[in-house]
């Protein structure tokens, strides 16, 4: 049972965050780049990793708030320029992903990501992202030596996450094609509310990772980290479109919408009193009030229906 | 010059050493008269008076070299080493005092460095028969045929000193089942022995050994021994260790009780007697003895292995699953009940597929071979191992899989080896299979029919469809190189070359798959009535066959080569093909791919081990978008045992994906066999088990996806809710509602059959 009270722990800041992670007024924008593959296998996944990531972008977001940069295109000064531009059209409100795939190296002093020209080091980059206004952020660097940035890039309000423990891991990773599953992944969204958090996905793609290298009898040769911010409240991808809260409701909905949130709030609260109650006890309290909640659900999704995942 | 490193080695070795008094037998004909006269002492169990007479010579002998020796046999290894060291600087072209040191680095279990004392010793004196000797004795420790090489060189060149290498003759003798020939070396040391007035205790302890594999437990050798030394543990440790390598566990134990009841600091029989306690799964007496032995005896690696691995059975849950009669009227055979030993991260998986399997060869031998079970099966498994090692050996860094003690089987669990490799269903089965031939026999079975049966029954009923023989045993039927049936223990005991042992084991499942084949399988069960009745391989087969072995032999040889013949015959154009392959898939022509891979399986079918060439086809079929022709490989390449879990996956979800359950559902199960925590493996599988209309299957794989607490904890809750309330058990099923939306109360699907279930 421990496993689920701390999975249930973590959860229930999911719950009472989702209201609050993309105010309707706040827009959520990302970029994507993907570096130099070098072989022609590590090219190949990368693109399939960049697609994939870019796939998720525009089905969370609108297609205007998604850059992509990939291959050829994936220049430093383009990336430069989509940091630039970022920083213009983004405001304090808003939310920004920034997915780096790709080669990184580290020399025990600067990081680099590996694009095609002159590649750009870590603190070039944390500084350009530092420009960008903002203050929701989540950046994932799935590149090999990525941990190296972990601590330098992680900020008040930006959740870092790498792929690697350190910039001595320097092979090539595998944490990019899980995380792009795990974002349309039914099974990484653990609360089932559509939507999948920042710390959803790292748990997921982490998993993931661990498993592909003991499936292989291997050493792991990269621990994913993550770092900084508010990982369980940052949504980072719909598994549909939109949520329906997002639209104009009608005041009966706005009625159920509310004493929805009023049974989210007892059930966190009965939670936190799991272990001083008696275990039919505590049961017979939850059913009572998910039974509710569900009658409550089914009465909002007819009146609005939900998007198909 | 080499002793430098031997000699720094050393001190490091020995620092922190207990003293140890073992009586330890002195066969050296050069040995001072001043330790002789201390040696008689203690040979007649004078100890007081022998440590006494040791003392004085330590303390009062001008010779380092004798107090050296003195030191050694007072137990005082640091002192002794010590001595050696100075000695070694007084007296550096001594070969009897390298040797002498040498012997004490072997009674600390220092191989190594005894091995590079001997050595400088031979260097010094090339014809120094107790060097020889001493290289001798290390061989035979770890069962090596140049153990004869070398006794045999001291008997050629040095007769007067050759007591120890007949001794040695004769346990390597006694050891391959020559029971004779250990005879009469016992009588040509006897004669040394007679000559020049030494101990003959050591051999009246091996007189007792022959007679106790003649099968007269009660010897009037055990009471001469005693009677010239009433405390002279070996009398029982030395034939106990012949109960131990034939497996009779039991009656070590009683053995190596008595000794250490008469000679309580015998340190090495209270290791046996803790490892076989273990053996028998007495924890607390193999504990005691292992930490009394551990008290005389810190450099056994084997020991501190073993109590380490004790210490770590706290990571590890006991199951009991109580015994249960076969019901009333049915033909169905009783369980004994079963104890599993589980490492508590995966005891709630592999439990459910260990108990599942364990019963089923309980079910299946028991019908086969005519024998209850009389007392519940222990099953362990090791994730770790080198913990499975020191659990069957005392020393990590063994290559088997599993190991059978009787009613005990340890083994490597699935996670103890990378997946690809170890085929963990299979192994319990053949393990499974030696609990019957053991205890149907009391363990008198030999090892290669015990072998025999299991290898037989992993081809016959095991989880792994198909014979499946290595490539290296192919190669060694074409060269010949099977054992005649009386003498095959000798490649299982006493290889002669690196692939023996496995060649041993198909030859042995060979010849019981020809035996149930032309005699049916009734005689294999008269086989071992054969063996239980302490008769031998020659007996059993004229009694039982009614043919003579010489004739076994010959008709057997044939079954060979009409069963195998043909694949032998194709295995160099069958290699060439294999490498003409692995050219192609490295140019990646799937087209390509395909033809050569069905001229390598052509010539060689049955080849389903790394590389096979189905695995090749598969790919390239599927990378062709010819789908259906990717299963189809696939499924040939499983029919024939192929079993990489990657391919097993890809196959269960194509054949789900066509609709074709039952084989999808086929597939799966042999998946569990190689790979049950893999990730993914149990959701899928329970939902086509739900899909197919099988809830009480589904609900097996549910209970395994829960327990191997996956990240979506919600959706294992919610699969499980399902599968209960289609079994009609709704209380089962709200509770794992509750649980699911416990963690994600938006769930939808999850409300909603909370609502049904609750209105």
């Amino acid at each position: 049972m421990s496993a689920r009270a701390s999975a249930v722990v973590a959860l229930a800041l999911c719950v009472t965050a989702l209201g609050v992670t993309t105010p309707a007024e706040a827009e959520l924008f990302y970029l994507i780049v993907g570096g130099l593959g070098g072989e022609a296998a590590y090219a190949e996944q990368f693109d399939k990793d960049t697609a994939a990531l870019a796939a998720v972008a525009r089905r969370t977001t609108a297609g205007n708030r998604v850059t992509l940069l990939n291959g050829e295109a994936a220049t430093a000064e383009a990336l430069e320029m989509a940091l630039d531009s970022l920083r213009t059209r983004t405001k304090a409100a808003d939310s920004l992903v920034v997915m780096l795939v790709g080669h990184g190296s580290y020399d025990g002093e600067s990081y680099k990501l590996n694009l095609p020209g002159p590649d750009i080091d870590g603190a070039q980059f944390a500084e350009l992202l530092g420009k960008v206004p903002a203050r929701s952020q989540l950046v994932v660097n799935a590149t090999s030596a990525s941990g190296a940035v972990l601590e330098t890039w992680a900020a008040e309000g930006r959740t870092v996450i790498t792929a690697t423990r350190s910039g001595f891991e320097r092979n090539a990773t595998r944490f990019a094609q899980h995380f792009a599953g795990a974002l349309a992944a039914g099974s990484a969204d653990i609360n089932k509310n559509g939507a999948i958090t920042a710390q959803e996905a790292f748990d997921y793609a982490s998993r993931l990772v661990a498993d592909s290298f003991a499936r292989d009898g291997a050493l792991a040769t990269e621990h994913p980290q993550i770092k900084g911010g508010a990982p369980t409240r940052f949504t980072v991808a719909r598994l549909a479109g939109p949520p329906p809260e997002a639209a104009p409701a009608s005041p009966e909905v706005v009625a159920l919408r509310a004493e929805r949130d009023r049974l989210d709030t007892e059930i966190e609260a009965l939670r936190g009193r799991r272990d001083s109650m008696a275990s039919d006890a505590y049961l017979a309290e939850l059913q009572r009030l998910l039974v509710q909640l569900a009658e409550v659900q089914g009465k909002i999704d007819a009146a609005q229906p939900r998007p198909q995942q | 010059m080499t002793s430098r490193s031997a000699c720094a080695a050393a001190v490091l070795l020995l620092a922190g050493a207990a003293p140890s008094y073992a009586l330890t037998i002195e066969y050296a004909l050069d040995r001072a008269d001043a330790l002789v006269a201390c040696d008689r002492m203690l040979y007649r169990g004078a100890q007081p008076e022998a440590q006494a007479c040791y003392r004085n010579l330590v303390a009062g002998s001008a010779d380092t070299r004798i107090k050296a020796d003195a030191a050694r046999a007072l137990g005082d290894v640091r002192s002794a080493n010590s001595f050696f060291q100075a000695a070694i600087k007084e007296y550096p072209e001594d070969a009897a005092l390298r040797t002498r040191w040498g012997e004490l680095f072997v009674a600390t279990h220092s191989n190594q460095q005894a091995v590079q004392l001997f050595e400088e010793a031979l260097e010094i004196d090339a014809t120094y028969a107790p060097a020889k000797l001493g290289l001798a004795v290390i061989a035979a420790g770890q069962f090596e045929e140049k153990t004869r090489e070398w006794a045999q060189q001291v008997i050629d060149e040095a007769p007067e000193q050759a007591l120890v290498a007949h001794l040695l003759l004769a346990r390597a003798a006694l050891e391959d089942g020559a029971i004779e020939a250990g005879d009469e070396a016992l009588d040509e040391a006897l004669e040394l022995a007679e000559e020049h007035d030494l101990t003959p205790l050591q051999i009246y302890a091996f007189k007792a050994a022959v007679d106790l594999l003649r099968g007269t437990t009660a010897s009037p050798w055990t009471q001469r021994a005693l009677t010239l030394n009433p405390r002279y543990g070996d009398a029982y440790a030395i034939p106990a260790h012949f109960y131990v390598i034939t497996r009779r566990y039991r009656e070590a134990i009683e053995l190596l009780t008595k000794a250490v009841e008469i000679e309580p600091d015998l340190y090495a029989a209270h290791i046996e007697l803790g490892i076989n306690l273990l053996r028998e799964n007495r924890l607390a007496d193999a504990q005691r003895h292992l930490m009394i032995a551990y008290e005389g005896d810190r450099f056994s690696a084997p020991l501190v292995n073993t109590l380490r691995l004790i210490d770590s059975f706290d990571n590890f849950v006991v199951t009991e699953h109580p015994a249960r009669p076969a019901p009333p009227g049915s033909n169905a055979a009783p369980n004994p009940g079963v104890i599993m030993r589980l490492h508590k991260d995966e005891s709630a998986v592999l439990g459910l597929y260990v108990k599942e399997l364990v019963d089923r060869t309980i079910e299946t031998y028991s019908k086969r071979y005519g024998f209850t079970l009389k007392q519940p099966v222990i099953v362990e498994l090791y994730p770790d191992h080198d913990d499975f090692a020191v659990r069957i050996a005392g020393l990590p860094g063994i290559g088997l899989l599993g190991v059978t003690f009787g009613y005990l089987v340890a083994m490597d669990s699935p996670t103890g080896r990378a997946d690809e490799d170890f085929h963990w269903g299979t192994t319990l089965w053949h393990e499974m299979a030696h609990v019957f031939t053991l205890e149907a026999t009391n363990h008198l079975v030999p090892r290669w029919f015990s072998e025999g049966i299991s290898v037989y029954e992993e081809w016959s009923t095991g989880p792994l469809p198909g014979r499946h023989i290595p490539v290296p045993v192919l190669a060694a039927i074409r060269e010949d190189k099977f054992l005649p049936i009386a003498e095959l223990d000798r490649g299982f005991i006493r290889p002669t070359y690196e692939a023996q042992v496995i060649v041993s084991y198909m030859q042995a499942g060979l010849i019981c798959e020809y035996i149930a084949g032309r005699y049916g399988q009734t005689a294999l069960e008269g086989m071992l009535d054969g063996f239980a009745a302490g008769k031998d391989t020659a007996e059993v087969v004229t009694a039982v066959l009614g043919i003579s072995p010489g004739q076994f032999d010959e008709g057997f040889a044939a079954y060979v080569e009409t069963e195998l013949g043909p694949t032998t015959a194709q295995l160099e154009p069958w290699q060439e093909k294999q490498a003409e392959l692995g050219e192609t898939i490295e140019a990646g022509d799937s087209r390509l791919i395909v033809a050569k891979a069905a001229e390598a399986i052509a010539l060689f079918p049955d080849y389903v081990d790394g590389g096979s060439a189905y695995l090749a086809k598969a790919g390239a079929h599927r990378d062709l978008g010819e789908t259906a022709l990717s299963t189809a490989t696939l499924l040939e390449y499983r029919r024939r045992g192929g079993h990489d879990p990657d391919a097993l996956f890809t196959l269960a979800r194509a054949l789900t994906l066509a609709g074709r359950n039952d084989e999808a559902i086929d597939a799966y199960k042999d998946l569990l066999m190689v790979a049950p925590l893999r990730s993914g493996v149990h959701l899928e599988f329970g939902d086509l088990l739900s899909s197919a209309g099988r809830p009480r299957e589904a609900l097996l794989e549910y209970q395994a996806l829960l327990a191997m607490n996956p990240q979506d904890l919600a959706e294992a809750h919610y699969r499980l809710a399902k599968t209960y309330v289609a079994l009609e058990d709704r209380a089962k099923g709200r509770e794992h509602l509750l649980y699911a939306l416990e963690i994600a109360p938006h769930y939808r699907e999850a409300q909603q059959l909370l609502l049904e279930v609750v209105r």
